[in-house]
């Protein structure tokens, strides 16, 4: 105990809501996700003792599987997370099953539903069910439809349907989707997954906003003079050069990450901590939102795309030389666009987002910049006052920044910033759970409040479409501005807020 | 949370037609009426406070088995009437033993108990609920209830009802543990079964041991007894592998959180290493609570128990820090005069680290019905200082109930098990020190 870096005191304490006995089913058992995000997740989950014991988890997916196979893939592709609780993986692996099924089979729905029937006997599951669709998006609304043609839907308390994302690849193909799902099951069945909202970080947005009085009377148009929301990556496309290359930066991570952290950080304060009024204010959000010349979206969204870069012992090879990338593509891995609210809080104030493959730095945040003194009383240590910034840190170093001015020691009157830190891990006794043990356990339980709702999906795709119908129209005013791998993206990225007077944080 | 009645009234049957009716119940799946497929809970009720209140004409209502505000208010009235301390906690086993030897009042009153479910636990759509009603005329023969609910089908809901039955078994406890050979043909052995065992441990052992065998499991409230007993059984029921839930452990959740949260900080972190007293007010002399408490903290820190000692109104314990460093643990019982519902609940604590080279740390905590001005003392002014308000955890008995229902293990929990044992030990040593004195 001399050196005591985790707080002992704090284990065992997260087990406020556990998970009513289910059975989860996860349609495309047999790829990456379900090894590298869903099973860990359900067996972090198990290991807090938030499942129950009457819990189980029936993989499907083509492959002519056995539960045996099934639960030795999963114990081969775990290994390195299980070796430090055998027992506890013997225990949780014996509520693995696995069954083929090919959705657009009706036979293998039929014999779906009795299997499902056998293991809620045999598992006590209670006929509550959440069916997992990790399938490729192409399948989302067949899928869908066939749960539902085989009954598996039908009781609107006890099962539920979880969809990846992209939820459609534009606003019309997202409405077509969105029929499909609600004339399969109500709404609260329906969760529509965002896994940037499973992390700790973004949730304490809501948080830090609605629980403290000191900062919701200043985040407004009357102190705000911009707001900054990034996501930068240093890796580049890696294996999915196939699907990027058909969504690009701006699908990928814009229309649905960035665009959620944007509702959040400038939504309405609900009236009640409640699925339905958070979601409400997100959807009235969104639809406030537009960019900030719909007319010529080209003036106000930058595309880039990464060329060569690194250094000589780790050099990075340029996008389209990338293995499964077209050597003349044009896909975007940088984007930058400027937006604007059109509601009292908001009016005037730019939302500039951002995100981008191999870039600088690894990072998500949200910055919001201070309308600046309206008297200058002192001179500047540095030269130049700079704005007050508050920093919501979502990845890597958790946490919060305040930064302002403060007097310079010395005779003089001279200011300079320093900033006021606030870290999740220096503040709390253990680390936050990754995001899909979260959403997971809130799907299992039911609670859609961290879930996108079909208007919010469909709203945040009408923000982009001037971009989206821009780009096929007329291409060539979307150039794909090449950067250098490494860097914080083109230079005519850094313009476009050089316009506004403006820079982009560089943290 | 709102009980809410069977929805039938109950049929009367002899308790050996009771296992043919329910057969014949269930006997039409095709009709689209079928048996849940969810769990057992098998309740013991004896409700011999409420009982008594009623018998005597205190409490109004009809006998529920369930902790009202209406209950406990004609449990405070009953202390001021029959000239109990004030300091007696309105659900404590005192007051009822001491209504027991009361005579008087008119000994009619309704006796609904099993057959108003809590809307929470209804929720969950429980298979059967079977409860063991003993009466106070410990002669009474046993009668049979049993109602079948089915919950209201959702409009265009193509499924069928899912049903359940309620089962009621009332009467003397003689005539219960006569009939308890009933039980085993009565619970589905596909289905998991708690027993919520909702009388003081260390009564009817003999209807408990049957009752709660394995791999039935088993929600127990040590809150409601004698502190030896609770804490003895506890510990022996979770040694024998028995998945167990405490509601009394429920209760201190504020308490383990609030003290997590002064330590999540880094820079304290290092101060566990360095705890050198810890002190615990409870109300009254029901000690469970207190001692869970404690023995959670030690056995977190991985403090070893060395001695213990029993005075007047504290207990005190001696434990080993891993780094051979002697800590000493005080429980003090404290009087109050307007106690909570339930005896022995924790009133502070006050946790004093002092970590070589460093200032001194001291941690307290106070419950948000009592000060921490006792705790305050001794100069903690030069330390510094931590301290917080515990909220009063929120829900009812039965919302604790349901928490242990809808989140079903066939374990206990690890925390639990430690603890428990570890307090039970604590017990134990500071009555063998008494013995030997």
């Amino acid at each position: 105990m001399a050196a005591t870096l985790t707080n002992p005191l704090r284990v065992g304490l997260r087990q406020e809501r556990v998970i009513p006995p289910q059975c989860l089913i996860v349609f495309g058992a047999s790829g990456d996700l379900t090894h590298r995000k869903l099973i860990p997740a359900l067996f972090e989950l198990f290991l807090q003792r938030r499942l129950s014991s009457e819990f189980a988890v029936l993989g499907c997916a083509r492959r002519p599987w056995s539960d045996e196979i099934f639960r030795q893939t999963m114990a081969e592709r775990l290994q390195p997370a299980i070796a430090a609780h055998p027992q506890s993986w013997e225990q949780f692996s014996q509520g693995l099953f696995y069954e083929p099924v090919d959705l657009q089979q009706p036979e293998h729905l039929v014999r779906l539903a009795q299997r499902l029937e056998q293991v809620d006997r045999q598992r006590a599951t209670r006929g509550e069910r959440t069916f997992y669709l990790s399938v490729s998006p192409a399948f989302y609304g067949s899928g869908a439809r066939a749960l539902a043609g085989a009954g598996l839907l039908a009781d609107r308390q006890r099962s539920r349907l979880v969809i990846e994302k992209p939820f459609g690849t534009d606003y019309a193909s997202a409405q077509q989707l969105n029929r499909v799902v609600r004339s399969c099951g109500q709404e609260n069945q329906i969760f529509r997954i965002d896994h940037y909202l499973g992390k700790e970080t973004v949730q304490n947005i809501m948080v830090l906003r609605f629980a403290n009085s000191i900062f919701e009377p200043l985040w407004n148009r009357n102190h705000i003079s911009s707001v900054q929301i990034t996501a930068a990556e240093t890796v580049g496309v890696e294996q999915r050069a196939s699907y990027y290359e058909q969504s690009g930066a701006l699908k990928d991570m814009v229309q649905n990450h960035l665009t959620q952290m944007l509702a959040l950080t400038a939504m309405e304060p609900p009236g009640r901590f409640e699925p339905e009024s958070i979601r409400n204010e997100k959807a009235k959000v969104l639809q406030a939102a537009h960019l900030a010349s719909p007319e010529q979206p080209w003036t106000c969204c930058v595309r880039g795309q990464y060329g060569s870069g690194g250094t000589a012992e780790r050099p990075m090879a340029s996008y389209r030389h990338e293995p499964g990338v077209d050597p003349h593509s044009t896909t975007e891995t940088y984007v930058a666009v400027k937006l604007f609210i059109d509601n009292w809080r908001w009016q005037g104030v730019p939302f500039y987002l951002r995100t981008g493959k191999h870039l600088a730095k690894r990072l998500s945040e949200v910055t919001l910049t201070f309308r600046d003194a309206p008297v200058r009383l002192f001179d500047a240590a540095a030269g130049g006052v700079s704005a007050n910034q508050f920093v919501i840190r979502i990845q890597p170093n958790e946490g919060a920044t305040f930064r302002f001015e403060v007097k310079a020691p010395g005779s003089g009157m001279r200011s300079r910033p320093i900033s006021m830190n606030f870290s999740y891990d220096d503040s709390f006794g253990e680390p936050s759970d990754e995001g899909y043990v979260r959403l997971l356990a809130d799907a299992m339980l039911g609670d859609p409040t961290l879930f996108t709702r079909s208007d919010e999906v469909e709203a945040a795709w009408r923000l982009y479409t001037p971009i989206l119908e821009g780009l096929k129209q007329s291409p060539d005013k979307f150039p794909a501005y090449p950067y250098e791998a490494g860097t914080w993206g083109p230079a005519e990225s850094d313009e476009l807020l050089a316009r506004d007077g403006l820079l982009w944080r560089r943290p | 949370m709102v009980p809410q009645f069977t929805l039938q009234a109950p049929l009367k049957l002899p308790p050996q037609a009771v296992i043919n009716h329910l057969e014949q119940l269930w006997r039409h799946p095709e009709e689209g009426y079928n048996g849940s497929a969810t769990f057992t809970l098998v309740v013991w009720e004896p409700a011999w406070l409420e009982q008594h209140l009623a018998r005597l004409g205190l409490l109004q209502d009809a006998v529920m088995g369930m902790q009202r505000p209406c209950l406990v208010d004609a449990a405070r009235r009953a202390i001021g009437a029959y000239g109990l301390p004030s300091a007696t906690a309105p659900l404590s086993h005192t007051l009822a033993q001491v209504l027991a030897s009361q005579s008087g009042g008119n000994g009619v009153y309704d006796d609904l108990r099993g057959q108003a479910i809590e809307s929470s636990i209804s929720e969950l759509q429980p298979h059967r609920m079977i409860t063991l009603a003993p009466t106070i005329n410990g002669e009474q023969p046993l009668d049979a209830l049993v109602a079948a609910y089915c919950s209201l089908p959702e409009e265009n809901s193509p499924g069928g009802s899912v049903c359940g039955d309620v089962l009621v078994l009332r009467g003397g406890a003689a005539s219960i543990a006569e009939e308890l050979d009933l039980l085993p043909r009565l619970i589905p052995s596909q289905l998991p079964c708690w027993v919520l065992w909702e009388g003081a441990l260390g009564e009817h052992t003999d209807i408990f041991e049957r009752l709660v065998a394995p791999p039935r499991r088993l929600i127990v409230d040590t809150a409601l007894g004698e502190t030896e007993p609770s804490l003895r059984i506890l510990a022996q029921r979770i040694a024998s592998g028995q998945a167990v839930s405490d509601l009394n452990w429920y209760r201190l959740g504020g308490w383990r959180e609030s003290l997590a949260m002064a330590f999540d900080a880094q820079d304290r972190r290092a101060a566990l290493g360095h705890v050198a007293q810890v002190d615990i007010d409870v109300e009254g002399d029901q000690l469970c609570q207190g001692l869970l408490l404690a023995a959670w903290i030690a056995s977190r820190l991985q403090w070893s128990l060395r001695t213990g000692h029993r005075q007047q109104d504290s207990s005190v314990y001696r434990f080993q820090r891993p780094d051979g460093i002697t800590v000493d643990l005080r429980l003090v019982s404290v009087p109050v005069g307007f106690p909570k519902p339930h005896a022995g609940s924790v009133l502070g604590l006050r946790l004093l680290c002092k970590p070589p080279g460093n200032r001194e740390l001291c941690v307290v905590l106070c419950g948000e019905a009592s000060g921490c001005m006792r705790l305050e003392g001794g100069d903690i002014s030069s330390r510094d200082l931590v301290e917080e308000i515990v909220p009063l955890i929120e829900g009812s008995l039965e919302v604790q109930e349901t928490r242990a229902l809808a989140g079903g293990h066939d374990t206990t929990n690890p925390l639990l098990a430690t603890t428990a044992q570890l307090a039970d030990q604590m017990l134990a040593t500071a009555t063998a020190a008494a013995s030997k004195a």
